[in-house]
């Protein structure tokens, strides 16, 4: 019976992926009632909160970016949070304030490094806007993408807008060149069937507005948030946004609000921002499991579909590699299947050379490293995740901060 | 909204709730625990992809290693092969049948060839002494026909003068110069002569006929020639039958020689041996890459995790040249190869997933 379970469910985690993307492909193409119903006329004001860590000049660039936003700039205030970085973030903070007078920008530090999610809290404090979009402070900020991001509210019932997280430094490497494919699937193929029925499960915390009110309510969940009594302070973008829809809210990406993030280049931080959002997936699968009776007619069945069979289909690819590598290790590269995987590279390739030309890709084979980071991934990085649910770092920046301190202490 | 002035207080983040000291010490046991299993099986994890990794590059550079293969007396391969020599063993007792049914009807048929061959001068002999006959009597025949056309024109010379005699006897009668006995008599006497005439017409004509046959070729000689082409004829297609009877017979035996063999040689075959004999015999299948070390005698090694710590368990026995094809043990490949016979001192190790032959896959 349980292999047969298995079976079941692994056809089930691979078939829903692959409709997913077709689905998304029919939803872009035909169906209007995706696209949200916009008012650019409504103009809330809006905080906007950038915890940072060990950022130094890239925070600069960001709040420079936010200041030549086309919102009226008396509407807009930047709530930069400092989470005691051991560089020189916060000198740059200081000097965009000092820089950028167009838009008021308040500079805070914590007491403590807390993380990100309770960084985002501090920030809340100062905060008295309507709408309030929380920030990566290592983003570039497209001048339309608050307009696009506030106008989305006009729909009744949304309650968080994210954005679409582009790549700026897609030719890096190959390792940035399949992030940009994975990146440019994702946005815009995979989660146009939730954005159809305003449940996107998770927004990028690069690009995430909220109203306020859902904020304030929220705000205590996120504080108290803990894996039994450690500090969760990690994919709280997964955690809002599943909040918000819990709470009854509708959910949305607008791939009109853009910004532009420069993603790691190196297989090691890459590895350690996968890890930690494989763990805030693992973890809110949990949180899933635990909460879905009590709210499982509340939400979309869509929603439902989501929030179970995506973290699901990390524990399946786990289960499908291992599965794979012990029953016909090389099957992977026969033909059939190299011809299938170069053949959605090239698809997704000119669809972004068509449509994102910023994004441009130069490694024609880039999606075939893909593969192989996949299978790599699959096989690593769930059960590494499983097994550091106590994990409390910020995840990319750790080590340098480590280091750094190291540094410190030694001179 | 706020100012754009630096906030020189720094935030201080809200202070965690304080817990009980009981569901602290709870959680502070789970999160020891969760670790202590979250190292084992990590490390387990690593183990089990870094013997992965090994594993695979160990047979991919590997050249002595061999696949055992248990073959059960219900193998499908086997009960096929023996089905086939079932069927090829049935083939060679028909064709044996037949050729034995063949030979005694070639041997009847050249019996019933010679006897005709023996008729054939026979006829000759009795057509030619027939012919000599008539050339005899023809001639003899044809002079008494003439002699005898002679007489019958004088006995008819005479009958007409009988009838003038019975013309006199019925006027003696009418005038009653005679009784009527003795007209009845003279008569009878008349008629008697006349009738003798008649026969003698009659042996005239069928004497004709003697003669015509005598020295003419009549439907008779005909029929004897018809009966003689018949007889020739007859020989002709026994001659045929009997060629045809005799290739047949040429191509069984061939059929059946070839058969042999074949069954000779599938008795050589591992199948066979496995589905034949009443002892368990244990086999492996050898990759023509790692053929250099399949030689009848190579020490056979068997190793724990496939690849260490092994000790010897047998030796090569037999080496059978049939291509055979296979998943490869590890990377389910297909492969190429051959199989051998191997004569195990421990058994089980037919069970492992590979043994090595000729030596040991590492130094130990």
């Amino acid at each position: 019976m349980a292999p047969i379970l298995l079976w079941l469910i692994m056809f089930l985690c691979l078939l829903i992926s692959v409709l997913k993307y077709l689905m998304g492909l029919i939803l872009r193409v035909s169906f209007p009632r995706v696209k949200i119903q916009k008012d650019y006329t409504w103009h809330p004001t809006v905080s906007v909160l950038m915890p940072c860590f060990n950022e130094g000049k890239t925070v600069y660039q960001t709040i420079e970016s936010i200041s030549k936003s086309n919102y009226p700039p008396e509407l807009i205030e930047v709530i930069a949070q400092d989470d005691c970085s051991v560089d020189d973030s916060y000198e740059w903070i200081l000097k965009a304030q000092h820089d950028f007078s167009n838009i008021p920008i308040r500079a805070g530090r914590n007491d403590f490094n807390c993380g990100k999610a309770r960084t985002v809290c501090n920030a809340l404090e100062h905060s008295k806007a309507e709408i309030i979009i929380s920030i990566d402070s290592d983003c570039i900020f497209h001048p339309d993408a608050i307009r696009e991001l506030t106008a989305c509210f006009a729909e009744p019932g949304i309650g968080s807008v994210g954005g679409r997280v582009g790549v700026s430094n897609p030719n890096d490497g190959v390792i940035t060149a399949i992030q940009t494919i994975v990146y440019y699937a994702a946005f815009e193929l995979y989660k146009m069937p939730e954005n159809w029925t305003r449940s996107v499960c998770c927004i990028s915390g690069c690009l995430f507005a909220i109203r306020r009110s859902l904020l304030l309510e929220i705000e205590p969940a996120i504080r108290a948030r803990n894996w039994f009594g450690i500090p969760v302070n990690q994919g709280e973008d997964r955690f809002l946004t599943h909040q918000t829809l819990l709470r009854g809210y509708g959910t949305y990406i607008n791939n009109d609000a853009v910004c532009w993030t420069a993603v790691p280049t190196t297989l090691s931080v890459l590895f350690k921002q996968q890890l930690r959002w494989r763990r805030s997936i693992v973890r809110d699968f949990f949180y899933t499991l635990r909460t879905l009776p009590r709210h499982v007619f509340k939400l979309h069945p869509n929603t439902v579909l989501t929030l179970v069979l995506t973290p699901l289909g990390a524990v399946v690819a786990f289960l499908v590699v291992v599965t794979m590598l012990t029953s016909d290790p090389v099957a992977w590269t026969g033909p059939a299947p190299l011809i299938a995987y170069l053949g959605i590279a090239a698809a997704l390739t000119w669809a972004i050379k068509k449509y994102s030309a910023r994004e441009t890709i130069h490694h024609p084979l880039a999606f075939g490293a893909y593969i192989a980071w996949s299978m790599a991934s699959a096989l690593f990085i769930t059960p590494l995740a499983l097994c550091t649910m106590d994990s409390a770092d910020w995840g990319t920046r750790t080590k340098q901060q480590q280091e750094e301190q190291i540094g410190l202490v030694s001179s | 909204m706020a100012s754009s002035a630096v906030d020189p207080t720094p935030t201080t983040p809200a202070a965690p709730r304080s817990r009980p000291p009981l569901q602290s010490l709870a959680h502070k046991s789970v999160i020891t625990i969760y670790r202590i299993v979250a190292i084992i099986v990590l490390y387990a994890v690593l183990l089990g992809v870094l013997s992965y990794a090994f594993v695979m590059g160990f047979y991919a550079v590997n050249s002595n290693w061999a696949a055992p293969v248990i073959l059960s007396d219900s193998d499908e391969k086997s009960l096929d092969f023996m089905q086939k020599l079932v069927i090829s063993r049935q083939t060679l007792e028909d064709l044996k049948v037949d050729i034995i049914r063949q030979q005694s009807t070639l041997a009847e048929m050249t019996k019933q060839r010679a006897s005709l061959m023996a008729l054939d001068p026979e006829l000759q002999v009795a057509i030619a002494r027939e012919r000599s006959h008539d050339q005899m009597t023809g001639p003899q025949l044809a002079g008494l026909e003439t002699q005898k056309k002679d007489d019958n024109a004088k006995t008819q010379a005479l009958l007409t003068q009988l009838h003038q005699l019975e013309a006199e006897i019925r006027s003696d009668l009418a005038s009653g110069l005679i009784t009527k006995g003795d007209a009845a008599t003279q008569l009878a006497a008349l008629n008697q002569a006349e009738d003798a005439y008649t026969d003698s017409r009659i042996a005239g004509v069928l004497l004709s006929d003697d003669v015509l046959n005598k020295t003419t070729i009549g439907t008779k000689s005909l029929d004897v020639l018809e009966k003689q082409a018949e007889l020739r004829s007859d020989i002709a297609q026994l001659d045929v039958t009997l060629s045809v009877a005799d290739n047949q017979l040429r191509e069984d035996n061939r059929q059946v020689e070839r058969l042999r063999d074949a069954i000779e040689i599938a008795k050589q075959s591992p199948y066979f041996l496995n589905a034949s004999g009443n002892k368990r015999l244990y086999f492996a299948f050898v990759p023509y890459d790692n053929q250099a070390n399949a030689k009848v005698g190579a020490p056979i090694y068997d190793c724990y995790i496939n690849m260490v710590l092994c000790r010897k368990v047998g030796t090569v026995k037999q080496i059978f040249h049939g291509e055979e094809v296979i998943s490869h043990p590890i990377f389910k490949t297909q492969v190429r190869g051959l199989t051998i016979l191997m004569d195990l001192s421990r058994p089980e190790s037919a069970k492992s997933q590979t043994v090595f032959l000729g030596h040991k896959p590492l130094l130990f």
